[in-house]
């Protein structure tokens, strides 16, 4: 069992809180991913985890063992630095033997792990060169061989991707995935790309200013937000958001007057403000759903097969959504967004979701 | 230099200088090689073969002290250069690396070092050296010479470490190294290229140094050669020969070593670790 | 020195307190003491020492600022030292007109752009740098020697025969010529740090002056110096500490009295015969030790001459 178990978690630099009150649970064998805007406190929270930043207060376990004010090497974790933080002056095999060596691992054993994971990761060849002899790939693939090789309870990842260009990017997102099912290992991983966080995750952590906003599966998330920040942080382009009023009989009100009816939930009573939230990629340019609105057309940006328009209300404000295939529609034009009732998300005026 | 005429007239200052500077120390080489007669009949000629001579060196290298005294220049500055680097190295690494309640104030406490010269001190130095019975040694002026030279390596060497990058230093505490390991293992090997500056740095003036040897280690066999140089010229002043070759004696070994060096001291000089 | 790793506590994680303070003296430790022992310690004894007087019976007595007092007005002690300071200001003064400026002229020579043979000129410059103070005291008094007749002949050479004069013994000569020998030897100085502030220069900024339709010479004068003035003071600053320091050159050439009735003493060499006395007088600690604290007084005030009126008036630019 090599689960994860932080509790009450705080941290602060000063009198600057970058930690507030975590709990948070990673399972055994799951991929549990943390996205937020950059300085949301999600590197610090894995490298807390990790034993390299100390913490006021709260508890932290991995499989069972309290881990609080062990050093980074007692905790059986392996990390996997952005940098990928390879050491210059060792070639690739003693790179990975390195920690090994230190925890006194008989020389046989050491061979032994370092060949395996050499071979998973498709490493033999290079074993002799130096990080300077190797592409940015191969050194990505070098920081997580060096944490195979420690067989940790748990692998951490900070932003492993972000140094590599876009193509080897998507390749190595699908190796890692594929190490997960294979080694069935326990993985935190830190990132502030969405894609990355909705593909791998088992479990995404949406974190902000120091607070775990929500904590669920991808499509929980994208479907479910809990709040305001959620729901536009996950989505791309993000979530168009209109403040509305709530009219008797259950109509919402536009501030340019146009109006929507729809199934309140229960928790809304007449005469509050709400924030409506619809995601450019449920709305359609014409067509039929349930709910209409008018506006004009600024710009069309068109991305091959599918595009987005951006439509300018009455009211000022502009929306954006997706068009699929050549809408004959260009600038200055009027248009009709149309979307459908179940896919609207109605928040309240302290940014929580109803119903 | 797009116009040819002052680019003519650039390498032509320059060349003029560069002469300037080699001119006396070439001019020493070259008479050294000559007999008495030559040296003063024609003294900007070459030797050839019916006026060289190797009189002088005979002298020089007969006193056989000079060899002796080129040992103690070599383990004076030699055992400099080694503890300067290495406790220089580790104070840099603690003061970049580690928190801790005083790590300003003992910062600026080492800065004063860098700009007061030691040598105000002398007259104390004296005294505390007789105290520990160490007058007319070695060991003096390496102790000495590192008190001297701390500072500024600290400096520059912090400079360099603070370059290593921080998940460098993480990713060895992950794979499970004390901090002492962290520091021998992985900072030490990364930072050897600073090191070598300055090495360059502390040998130069360690090796020139005519102070502390008249100071610290005026007799008794542990002067070193630029001492031994000097008391050697005002013993026989009146022999040119001796003279130049003794001199000659004195230049070559550092001619070579920063011919060798020179690319690493330049480097270190534009690199702006002194600034 | 600051270090993103400011946490709940300074410690590593996991490690006690005692293992902190351990990790801290094992690193530190060593250069601490070897530095204060051997550098902080003398010089703060120096100053203490220069309050005591030695008495006839050789024991010694707190006496106050009265050595200082005794330098500065007793005659037998104040003649001597003013005369050591007044060289010792020509020296500097020299240094910064002659050294400095031919530095300068040197590095900006240097730092032209496609400027072939570059790195030869700079090397085969700085040579001399190289070379011990001692080598280079004799080196030149053989050469300005009349016994040998080399500057003669190249006097003669250009019709200025007449001119030659043995400069190192005449009372009125001695204190330049040894100022001049020891410009031509540091001047690499001033002109690898001003090199490298030069080169430091992005190239895109002369290129703008370029199209605004200066010249080398102008874009020189009007965009590179105000930018190297930062490297000018440091420059400064050293060749304070450095000729308020100085001892090798003139104690090589011209022993410890300091040439023809002491024209060339300056502070270095009062201190070192002070201290140890020589065929006229005595060794006196505690003069020596009111010497030394002046020196160091002097370089303390040109330091602080800098810090606070030089340097924080110039603004250092970041490219």
């Amino acid at each position: 069992m090599s689960e994860v178990k932080i509790e009450k978690l705080c941290k602060s630099y000063g009198p600057v809180e970058v930690l507030k009150d975590i709990d948070l649970t990673v399972e055994d064998g799951s991929f549990v991913v943390l996205v937020g805007p950059s300085g949301c406190g999600k590197s610090t929270l894995l490298r807390s985890i990790a034993g390299l930043e100390p913490v006021n207060s709260g508890n932290m376990t991995i499989g069972g063992k309290q881990v609080n004010d062990l050093p980074p090497a007692q905790r059986e974790i392996a990390m996997v630095f952005q940098s990928y933080a390879l050491y210059p002056h060792m070639d690739v095999y003693n790179n990975m033997a390195f920690g090994l060596k230190f925890a006194k691992t008989p020389k046989a054993e050491i061979d032994a792990r370092v060949n395996e994971a050499a071979r998973i990761l498709q490493l033999e060849p290079l074993l002799k060169r130096r990080p300077r002899e190797l592409s940015g790939g191969q050194r990505q693939r070098v920081a997580i061989g060096r944490a195979i090789v420690r067989k940790p309870q748990v692998f951490l990842f900070d932003e492993p991707l972000s140094n590599l260009d876009a193509a080897l990017r998507i390749n190595t997102r699908v190796e890692i995935a594929k190490l997960h099912k294979m080694l069935k290992a326990t993985i935190m991983y830190v990132t502030h790309d969405q894609v990355e966080a909705m593909t791998l995750a088992d479990k995404i952590v949406v974190m902000n200013n120091g607070r775990v906003e929500q904590a669920g599966r991808p499509l929980e998330l994208y479907y479910k937000p809990n709040n305001l920040f959620v729901a536009g942080f996950i989505g791309s382009p993000a979530m168009n958001f209109l403040p509305a009023q709530v009219k008797k009989g259950g109509t919402l009100a536009l501030s340019d007057g146009q109006e929507l009816k729809a199934t309140l939930p229960s928790s809304c009573k007449t005469g509050d403000s709400v924030t409506l939230g619809f995601r450019p990629e449920h709305m359609t340019l014409g067509g039929t759903g349930n709910f209409a609105l008018t506006g004009t057309v600024d710009i069309i940006e068109r991305l091959g097969e599918s595009g987005f328009a951006h439509v300018r209300l009455p009211s000022g404000q502009t929306i954006i959504a997706e068009v699929r295939g050549d809408p004959r529609t260009s600038s200055g034009q009027s248009a009709k967004l149309t979307f459908n009732a179940e896919n609207l998300h109605i928040f309240n005026a302290e940014g929580r979701r109803l119903g | 230099m797009r116009k040819p005429a002052s680019a003519i007239a650039v390498h032509g200052i320059l060349i003029l200088y560069t002469a300037l500077a080699l001119f006396p120390i070439i001019l020493v080489i070259m008479n050294s090689f000559k007999a008495r007669k030559a040296i003063f009949g024609a003294p900007l000629a070459l030797p050839t073969p019916s006026t060289f001579s190797l009189i002088g060196y005979d002298k020089v290298f007969g006193d056989s002290s000079i060899v002796s005294y080129y040992l103690n220049s070599i383990t004076a500055t030699g055992g400099t250069i080694f503890f300067t680097l290495l406790f220089g190295a580790m104070a840099a690494w603690a003061l970049t690396e580690y928190k801790f309640r005083w790590n300003t104030l003992l910062t600026l406490f080492l800065a004063v070092g860098i700009m007061v010269p030691i040598r105000l001190g002398s007259v104390a130095i004296i005294q505390l050296i007789v105290e520990l019975n160490l007058i007319n040694t070695l060991t003096a002026l390496i102790l000495v010479y590192t008190a001297q030279n701390l500072p500024l390596s600290i400096f520059i060497l912090s400079e360099f470490i603070a370059q290593i990058p921080k998940d460098l230093r993480e990713a060895g505490r992950c794979d499970g190294l004390s901090e002492y390991s962290i520091f021998f293992y992985i900072v030490l090997p990364l930072i050897r290229p600073a090191m070598a500056t300055v090495a360059v740095f502390t040998m130069i003036p360690v090796w020139n140094d005519l102070w502390f040897p008249l100071l610290l280690a005026p007799t008794g066999g542990k002067q070193t050669i630029t001492l031994g140089i000097q008391q050697f010229l005002g013993q026989y002043i009146t022999d040119w020969n001796a003279v130049l070759s003794a001199l000659s004696t004195a230049i070559i070994p550092v001619l070579i070593l920063y011919v060798v060096f020179s690319r690493q001291l330049i480097r270190g000089l534009t690199s702006g670790a002194v600034k | 020195m600051a270090d993103a790793k400011a946490g709940a506590g300074n410690a590593i994680v996991g490690m006690g307190r005692g293992s902190y303070a351990m990790l801290l003296v094992f690193f530190l430790g060593p250069a601490v003491v070897i530095y204060t022992v051997f550098s902080i310690y003398p010089l703060l004894a120096t100053i203490f020492n220069s309050l005591y007087l030695r008495q006839p019976d050789g024991a010694y007595i707190f006496n106050g600022l009265g050595n200082f007092q005794t330098l500065l007005t007793d005659t037998t002690w104040s003649a001597p030292f003013w005369n050591a300071f007044r060289n010792n200001c020509y020296f500097f003064l020299i240094h910064m007109l002659v050294q400095n400026p031919i530095g300068l002229a040197l590095a900006a020579m240097l730092s032209l752009p496609r400027l072939r043979f570059r790195a030869t000129y700079r090397t085969l410059i700085f040579m001399p740098t190289m070379l011990s103070v001692v080598i280079i005291g004799f080196t030149w008094q053989l050469i300005l020697s009349p016994l040998w007749g080399i500057s003669k002949m190249f006097l003669n050479a250009f019709g200025l025969g007449f001119l030659f004069a043995p400069w190192l013994g005449q009372e009125s000569t001695a204190l330049i010529t040894v100022s001049l020998i020891s410009v031509w030897q540091f001047v690499g100085i001033p002109m690898i740090l001003i090199y490298t502030a030069l080169l430091a220069i992005p190239e895109e900024l002369i290129d703008a002056a370029t199209v605004d339709g200066l010249n080398q010479f102008q874009a020189f004068i009007w965009v590179k110096l105000p930018l190297i003035f930062p490297t000018i003071g440091l420059v400064s600053v050293l060749t304070f500490v450095n000729n308020f320091n100085a001892f090798d050159l003139i104690y090589a050439m011209k022993g410890a009295l300091a040439g023809p009735n002491f024209s060339a003493d300056i502070m270095g060499t009062l201190f070192y015969r002070t201290f140890f006395g020589n065929q006229l007088q005595l060794g006196d600690l505690s003069m020596g030790s009111t010497i030394a604290t002046m020196m160091f007084l002097i370089i303390l005030i040109g330091i602080m001459c800098y810090l606070f009126l030089i340097q924080r008036r110039m603004q250092r630019y970041s490219f």
